[in-house]
């Protein structure tokens, strides 16, 4: 009973930050893109534009939900609320800080992994059963480079793992803290596995360089080609909620979590998770696209490789450097 | 949308909460937050084809950017609420517009942008035009130019923001009739927003764009015999192409026109002018000439076709060769194909156009009209406003 | 330098002859889509995400201009033309006109044929700046760094249209080129402004280069991409950047020179591949060239008429009664040419028949050939790095 007290104690009000985190970022990422791109980006709503995110979500709501004659009814309908859902349900083991932490599981990179493999699910569901040919290939596309990349990121996330000797994301934060942070010390393996992890992590969340199953310029837009208002709403926003944690689960793992000076524990998370997730912008707004081969021989001739050797150091150097 | 009681919808919630004392003035609120959120994400699904389509780009871009009102162009009609009509709408494309049109969830706004979309411009007559867009999708705001600049497009857009705001608000006003003018600005055909329209023009309408989304394959033409010809090695050009021309029947060269080659030497002509360097087919150009009569009816000369054929050479001092073939309607004449591969697409339009038959080529089918249109359009005979139903 | 090389497909390959067994999806490309650089459909059969066989279907803006300028008078069609290809309507104006001018006999004087030249060239980077925006959309995406650089390209295109709009009063569709010269004449400052947005725009070639041609992921998408045989391209009738990339050395601004291109040393780009990565280097090679003509040129404009053709007052007051002519020009995309019968209409005001000989026409032809074996994905590369303008295409 007190763990359910718990959740919801802990979990309402991170649901509530993520999903604030997630508007916001995504004001952020239309006016960090429009000043790349010498722009002004949003103005008209609120100062400087930033109630824009609200402005979207208030219009999809009054959008006609269609759903195509062929396509398959229910599959089509959930899709959407269990990608939403999915996104979400990473956020339950994040450590914000110390305390803040809806559940604070044994094996919490565990969970982070798998439940960062189900968003799978969805994504190929909504593509099947939109019966739309471009929806089809971008799930497929979808599909293959979500398995591909779980693979190095689940092996790059097992340096940190191997180096704190836990698998609670809360131990390995307070490891970090008592000794040092992963990215920084010991430089191999932690920082080639932080860069690989973030790598990883951006090609499950289909963010450019990495966003081939929703190429605008071949697919349309993927699998969410025949989805309106808040279904393609839900999508939308289940993949910044995917880079929020994707970039708080990065944080967490190699950059120390809520670990810093002067500031309490809170602050210094989510600046961590902001840079990341301004670093994935930049990187969006100034790279162009891969192809779907490239990237399974990005992923299976480089960095499959390159994240078993890490795992390798990563194990030399408790053995010899005399870790935990 | 009931505006007549300033509201933007009605639901049995939504009445029995306003006859609550002091709820309405929430759902005021509410109504107009839903305004709010409507008017200022406008997500654009461009329906650009073709000029137009390159200033509504640059209205997307850096100088204008209309990401300043919150509208996103989305590739998909699915996700959009404004679809900007910018460039010309042929018969060929309009089914496709109208059921790009359909895919679109409402609520839903249709603008015209340039001249061509508001009336067809210039090839509002036309044979394969759609005089204005308006003849099938109900437009909300035009804005007029050709191409209008990104400023005109952007004030559309506002405009358009007004628009919605004041419907939503119950104040929308439609235009005054005039009965005085209506004669005078009245189009030849009815657009969709007038009551007195022909309820049977919307049906052969839909019936056509039904009959695209059926997506007919492209038919395939048989395999042909031959294949596509073999690359030739270059070979210096020799000057005596006068002897050539003379060899393959040419009896003069006329001072304002390419020479005229007889129909059966024309293949030969054309593989020995490439073995000699002119390896660039460049231009294939047929021409129609009625037959002429005299007062009585007469055939004075038989209608005839000619097609012109011009070849290049490549690089420095680049000569141009041109020759004509002259023959009379029924028959054909041998196709290029097996000397240049260029022949396919450029005789395939010739006898799309003019009605040219090939012999020997090995896809003779329509390449620019629609596959069912009768007749061809670039024959003298033909009327440049023929009919194409069921625009006009 | 080497004419490129590559195996030719059939372009009428019969599917049932293709592997029995395999499962053959159709996907339609277009007529309305992201990548298609306006109305144009292909069907696409596809084995997996391999591209079978390529059938493309044009028409879908072909909007009667050849049966329009029948109609017209000889007056009444420049402005028509502009909107064929209208990424650079300069081109087609000078090109209808050349031929007319041909037809008539007529010498353009010295000035406005420098005019012309200065204006063709400018174009021609308007023109490949779209291009180049374009193109990193159909690499990049329009949520991605493609946008980038289609808006950074857009940004630099817009002062080369200021430019225009100082002289014309037209963003396009300009209407500044007469029978027997100019209509417009630049006015006093304008060789300043010129040289100031050259200096923008040269400035931020670096710019441009750095995020497509030293870009590892551009080099990966294109190179080895599209390879379009050298002599299958001049068969098809393909010109400008596409035929040179292919390893053919062809320009007519330097081999028939028209306009002022013979008193001008016009250094012609070329690239060897015939791939994707070549038609960009040309092209990127190409818009610097072209920004050096214009600056070698703007000062040196002489003084003179700038039309050499009596006023024109009325729009049936050309008449030619008969000839035939075909007169030729590169515009950005190869040889615009124009092909007139004098001698329709009442009085011989009009053409009989005029056809115009449209670049990207033949550039389009290519794809049957270049498609198979490809990605859907590299579809959309090839088709952008051919550039094709359905207005020209379908007319």
């Amino acid at each position: 009973m007190s763990g359910l007290l718990h959740g919801l104690l802990y979990g309402l009000p991170i649901i509530t930050v993520v999903l604030t985190v997630t508007a916001l970022g995504l004001w952020f990422e239309r006016k960090f893109a429009a000043r790349i791109q010498s722009r002004k980006g949003p103005t008209m709503v609120g100062p400087a534009g930033i109630l824009q995110p609200l402005a979207d979500v208030v219009k999809m709501l009054q959008k006609e939900q269609l759903t195509p004659a062929s396509a398959d009814r229910v599959l089509f309908e959930l899709a959407p609320i269990l990608c939403g859902a999915f996104a979400v349900a990473t956020a339950a083991v994040v450590p914000f800080s110390p305390t803040v932490v809806a559940a604070d599981l044994d094996i919490g990179v565990l969970y982070v992994l798998a439940v960062n493999a189900l968003v799978l699910i969805p994504v190929w569901m909504g593509g099947w059963s939109s019966n739309n040919k471009f929806a089809l290939i971008g799930a497929m596309r979808a599909v293959a480079q979500s398995v591909s990349y779980s693979v190095p990121m689940v092996l790059s996330a097992l340096v940190p793992v191997i180096l704190a000797g836990s698998m609670s994301l809360s131990d390995i934060v307070r490891y970090q803290a008592e000794h040092h942070w992963f990215a920084l010390w010991p430089t191999i393996p932690g920082l080639p596995a932080f860069v690989l992890f973030f790598l990883s992590s951006l090609a499950e969340a289909n963010r450019i360089p990495f966003d081939i199953p929703e190429a605008e310029s071949e697919l349309i837009a993927g699998i969410t080609t025949e989805y309106t208002g808040m279904k393609f709403g839900l999508f939308y926003m289940a993949e910044y909620i995917h880079t929020v944690i994707a970039s708080a689960v990065a944080s967490v793992l190699f950059l120390g979590g809520w670990d810093g000076p002067f500031y309490p524990g809170l602050h210094w998370m989510v600046l961590k998770t902001l840079l990341l997730f301004a670093s994935i912008y930049w990187v969006r707004w100034s790279l162009l696209r891969f192809r779907s081969d490239q990237l399974m021989t990005l992923c299976w001739k480089w960095l499959v490789p390159a994240s078993l050797l890490l795992v390798m150091a990563a194990a030399l150097f408790v053995k010899v450097g005399g870790g935990h | 949308m009931a505006i007549e009681d300033n509201r933007s919808f009605t639901h049995p919630l939504y009445d029995f909460m306003l006859t609550v004392p002091g709820l309405s003035l929430a759902t005021g609120r509410v109504d107009q937050l839903l305004t709010w959120g409507l008017t200022n994400s406008l997500w654009i699904f461009p329906m650009a084809t073709s000029c137009c389509g390159i200033e509504f780009m640059a209205t997307a871009a850096s100088r204008v950017d209309i990401d300043r009102m919150g509208s996103i162009v989305r590739g998909t009609p699915r996700q959009a609420d404004v679809m900007v009509v910018a460039g010309t709408i042929t018969v060929k494309m309009a089914p496709r517009v109208k059921k790009l049109w359909d895919l679109m969830p409402e609520p839903k706004w249709c603008l015209a942008m340039g001249s061509c979309a508001i009336s067809g411009d210039f090839y509002r007559d036309l044979y394969p035009t759609v005089p204005g867009i308006d003849t099938f999708l109900p437009v909300d705001v035009y804005v007029p130019g050709c191409p209008p600049n990104p400023e005109a497009l952007m004030a559309g857009m506002l405009r358009l923001q007004e628009k919605v705001r004041l419907q939503r608000e119950g104040k929308w006003a439609p235009k005054e009739s005039r009965p005085e003018t209506a004669k005078m600005i009245m189009p030849a055909l009815r657009r969709i927003n007038d009551p007195a329209r022909d309820p049977s023009v919307d049906k052969a309408q839909l019936d056509s764009a039904m009959k695209v989304a059926g997506s007919e394959p492209l038919e395939e033409a048989p395999t042909p015999e031959r294949m596509p010809p073999r690359s030739a090695e270059p070979v210096p050009i020799d000057g005596d192409l006068q002897a050539l021309l003379t060899a393959h029947g040419v009896t003069e060269i006329p001072r304002d026109a390419p020479p005229l080659v007889p129909v059966a030497r024309h293949r030969d002509l054309a593989e020995q002018l490439k073995k000699r360097g002119f390896r660039q087919l460049v231009t294939v150009v047929a021409t129609h000439y009625p037959d002429k009569r005299d007062k009585a009816g007469l055939i004075l000369t038989p209608e005839y076709y000619e097609v012109a054929y011009a070849l290049r050479t490549v690089g420095r001092g680049s000569q141009l060769v041109m020759w004509r073939v002259r023959f009379e309607v029924p028959d054909g004449i041998d196709s290029l194909y097996g000397v240049f591969a260029g022949a396919d697409w450029q005789e395939r339009e010739q006898f799309d156009l003019i009605g040219v038959r090939f012999a020997g080529h090995p896809d003779l089918r329509r390449i620019l009209l629609p596959h069912d249109y009768a007749g061809f359009p670039l024959r003298r005979d033909h009327a440049s406003d023929a009919p194409c139903a069921p625009w006009r | 330098m080497s004419v490129v090389k590559a195996k030719r497909q059939n372009p009428h390959f019969r599917l049932d002859l293709y592997e029995p067994e395999a499962d053959l999806m159709v996907l339609n490309f277009g007529p309305q889509h992201p990548s298609t650089h306006g109305v144009f459909r292909m069907q696409l059969h596809l084995d997996g995400e391999k591209i079978v066989k390529a059938v493309p279907d044009l028409g879908y803006l072909h909007r009667g201009v050849e049966k329009l300028c029948e109609r017209l008078t000889y007056v009444q069609i420049t402005p028509i033309v502009d909107k064929n290809d209208y990424v650079s309507p300069m081109h087609n104006e000078q090109a209808i006109n050349m031929a007319f001018e041909k037809l008539l006999g007529i010498e353009v004087p010295r000035r406005a044929r420098y005019l012309r030249t200065i204006f063709a060239e400018l174009q021609r980077m308007a023109s490949h700046l779209l291009w180049l925006g374009t193109f990193a959309l159909d690499l990049g995406g329009a949520i991605g760094g493609g946008a980038s650089v289609f808006l950074h390209c857009f940004r630099e295109r817009e002062l080369i249209l200021d430019l225009f709009e100082e002289v014309t009063g037209a963003r396009f569709h300009y209407n500044t080129h007469t029978i027997g010269g100019n209509r417009h004449d630049i006015t006093p400052g304008w060789a300043q402004s010129v040289k100031s947005a050259l200096a923008v725009i040269e400035s931020r070639i670096p710019e441009y280069e750095s995020i497509t041609l030293s870009n590892g992921i551009f080099f990966e998408r294109t190179k080895g991409i599209g390879v379009l045989d050298g002599e299958l391209a001049l068969e098809l009738g393909i010109t400008g950047p596409i035929l040179r990339a292919s390893g053919v050395d062809h320009d007519l601004r330097r081999d028939a020179p028209y306009h002022a291109y013979d008193e001008i040393e016009v250094k012609v780009a070329s690239a060897e591949g015939g791939d994707c990565w070549a038609r960009s280097v040309v092209r990127l090679a190409e818009l610097r060239e072209s920004l050096r003509i214009v600056r070698a040129l703007v000062d040196a404009v002489p003084e003179g008429p700038i039309c050499g053709y009596k006023p024109i007052k009325l729009v049936g007051q050309v008449k030619i009664p008969s000839g035939q002519v075909y007169s030729a020009m590169e515009s950005s995309r190869g040889e615009l040419g124009t092909y007139v019968i004098a001698g329709g209409g009442e009085g011989n005001v009009s053409p009989y028949r005029l056809k115009i000989r449209p670049p990207s026409f033949h550039a389009l032809s290519a794809l049957p050939y270049l498609l198979p074996g490809h990605m859907v994905a590299d579809a959309v590369v090839i088709l952008g790095s051919l550039d094709p303008i359905m207005g020209e295409v379908d007319r």
